[in-house]
């Protein structure tokens, strides 16, 4: 219950309604995915405050942040750090400032996430006297990563943080938010397409597809088939049952519904898994076409 | 001559008193237009505009009928002062601040307009109120707004002469303002003089505009 996010009620948007009643223990990593415009920002908005259309209930810790229509605790009081993928630093500033923007409202905290620790790490130090306005894509990401990791969270909420950064920067980027978050014990949630990227950083996974909660479990069980959630297409759970397993974490899995039996995953074909399986079980197993054809 | 430099003061003070006074009282409206959804916001924003539109004579003259001592709003002055808003200094600056009120609101609310919603997201998630947005984020992205608005609204209210020939008359050292000095110059065929005020208010003006667009970078956003 420590770090229970309770959220009930629903949002209509354009393009769909999310209609939601979860109760998640943040004591593990929230990973979230689904295809672009499945409702994964729209989540994280409703869990920051921002949107004051949704009607339902958010609660952190015990704590109602929102009930129906009404902010019981508005968004710069809930001590949230947010990283948006579109870094929405402060224009027309240098990156030291908008550092400082966050850690002067930070609450007093024991941190050994100190300000030069982040800059190294996230490989900051050479730009912070620069504008923010001449920053490359990858650069403003790890700005505003570091902007809300100095907030000194109660909750931290990653909105696809590091999309437009090189692998490298990735990589190492991960390894570092990992390791911070689990020496902080700040519980957090983190979007992203990249299933490997959620296998690395968290321990639980939700699954949105057009606004509906399609999956919330384990990391390793949703995400067993892993090199299957690689394409840009929609997300889908296709089932699928181990046809035989070649040992090494190695197996051809097999469609149960043939409408899904064409795409990334061909019959027959071998894929790596996560987790140890065995011959005939069922699995569902999230399916993310490469390309519009392969959406069948 | 010394006429008119009281003329010169008395006009500087009162462009001075009533852009201080605009700052304050055209901010929320200005910050209101930029964000509201509101269906009355159209209606607002015609009667802000309405100065930019109105002889200033009609607008002097509906002055002088609801701010005298027997209508509700001069009465109640007069009752608190003990003075009469019309042919006075403090009715001359109630008139300069509506009659300049666009010329403040209008570059506000479009630099308001250009502040981005998600930077104030943003800056929420971090901790900051409202008023921490407004303070440290929106007033120095407003910077520019703010010199427009104040260059603008300075400016128009030295040249004003209809509104304030009707609200103040022309008395010395109390409502006699450089455009009344001019036209009295010219009334009595003191070509002279009325010439060398004309002119320093015409430098005045270029200067003025000149500033706007040297620093703002942009062009301010008052159709006349």
């Amino acid at each position: 219950m420590r770090n229970q996010l309770i959220i009930r009620g629903c949002l209509e948007r354009a393009r769909f309604t999310l209609d939601l009643d979860l109760s998640i223990d943040l004591d593990e990593p929230l990973g979230i995915m689904g295809a672009t415009g499945a409702g994964k920002t729209t989540l994280l908005r409703i869990i920051a405050g921002l949107e004051p259309d949704f009607t339902g209930s958010v609660a952190f810790c015990g704590e109602v942040w929102r009930d129906g229509m009404i902010d019981r605790v508005p968004t710069h009081q809930r001590g949230l750090g947010v990283a948006f993928q579109d870094s929405r630093l402060l224009p027309g500033r240098t990156v030291e400032n908008n550092l400082n923007f966050a850690t002067q409202r930070a609450p007093a905290v024991d941190s050994r996430l100190d300000y030069m620790t982040l800059v190294e790490a996230l490989d900051l130090q050479h730009l912070l006297r620069e504008s923010v306005d001449s920053l490359s894509g990858g650069e403003r990401q790890r700005v505003a990563l570091a902007r809300a990791l100095l907030a000194r969270p109660r909750l931290l909420l990653l909105d696809e943080p590091l999309s437009a950064n090189d692998s490298a920067h990735r990589q190492q980027v991960i390894a570092h938010i990992g390791d911070w978050m689990s020496a902080e014990g700040t519980p957090f949630i983190y979007v992203s397409h990249a299933a490997a990227e959620l296998a690395q950083l968290t321990r639980q996974v939700l699954i949105l597809d057009q606004g509906a909660v399609r999956a919330l479990g384990k990391t390793g069980a949703l995400l067993e088939a892993g090199n299957v959630v690689s394409g840009t297409g929609p997300l889908s759970l296709a089932a699928v049952v181990v046809a035989k397993d070649h040992g090494s974490r190695t197996a051809t899995l097999e469609f149960t519904d043939s409408d899904h039996a064409v795409g990334a995953l061909g019959q027959g074909e071998r894929v790596v898994v996560c987790r140890e399986v065995s011959e005939g079980s069922g699995l569902d197993a999230p399916l993310q076409p490469e390309s519009d054809e392969d959406q069948h | 001559m010394p006429d008119d430099m009281q003329a010169v003061w008395l006009t500087v003070l009162l462009a001075g008193v009533t852009t201080l006074l605009l700052f304050p009282i055209a901010s929320p409206l200005a910050w209101w237009l930029a964000r509201s959804d509101s269906k009355g916001r159209s209606l607002v924003e015609a009667v802000v505009a309405m100065p930019l539109v109105l002889p200033p004579t009609v607008l002097g003259f509906y002055l002088l009928v609801m701010l005298n001592p027997e209508s509700f709003v001069g009465g109640l002055w007069f009752n608190v002062t003990g003075e009469s808003l019309t042919f006075s200094f403090s009715g001359l600056v109630i008139a300069s601040v509506i009659y300049s009120l666009p010329f403040m609101v209008q570059p506000l609310h479009a630099t308001f307009r250009a502040v981005p919603v998600p930077v104030l997201e943003a800056a929420a998630t971090l901790g900051a109120s409202p008023r921490d947005q407004w303070l440290n984020v929106v007033l120095p992205m407003a910077k520019r707004g703010y010199l427009t608005g104040g260059v603008l609204t300075f400016a128009h209210t030295v040249g004003e002469f209809g509104v304030v020939l009707m609200m103040g008359g022309n008395i010395p050292g109390e409502t006699r303002v450089l455009s009344i000095a001019i036209y009295e110059h010219v009334e009595t065929l003191n070509y002279q003089a009325a010439h060398s005020l004309a002119l320093g208010l015409m430098c005045f003006s270029f200067l003025s505009l000149w500033l706007v667009y040297r620093y703002t970078g942009h062009r301010f956003e008052v159709v006349r």
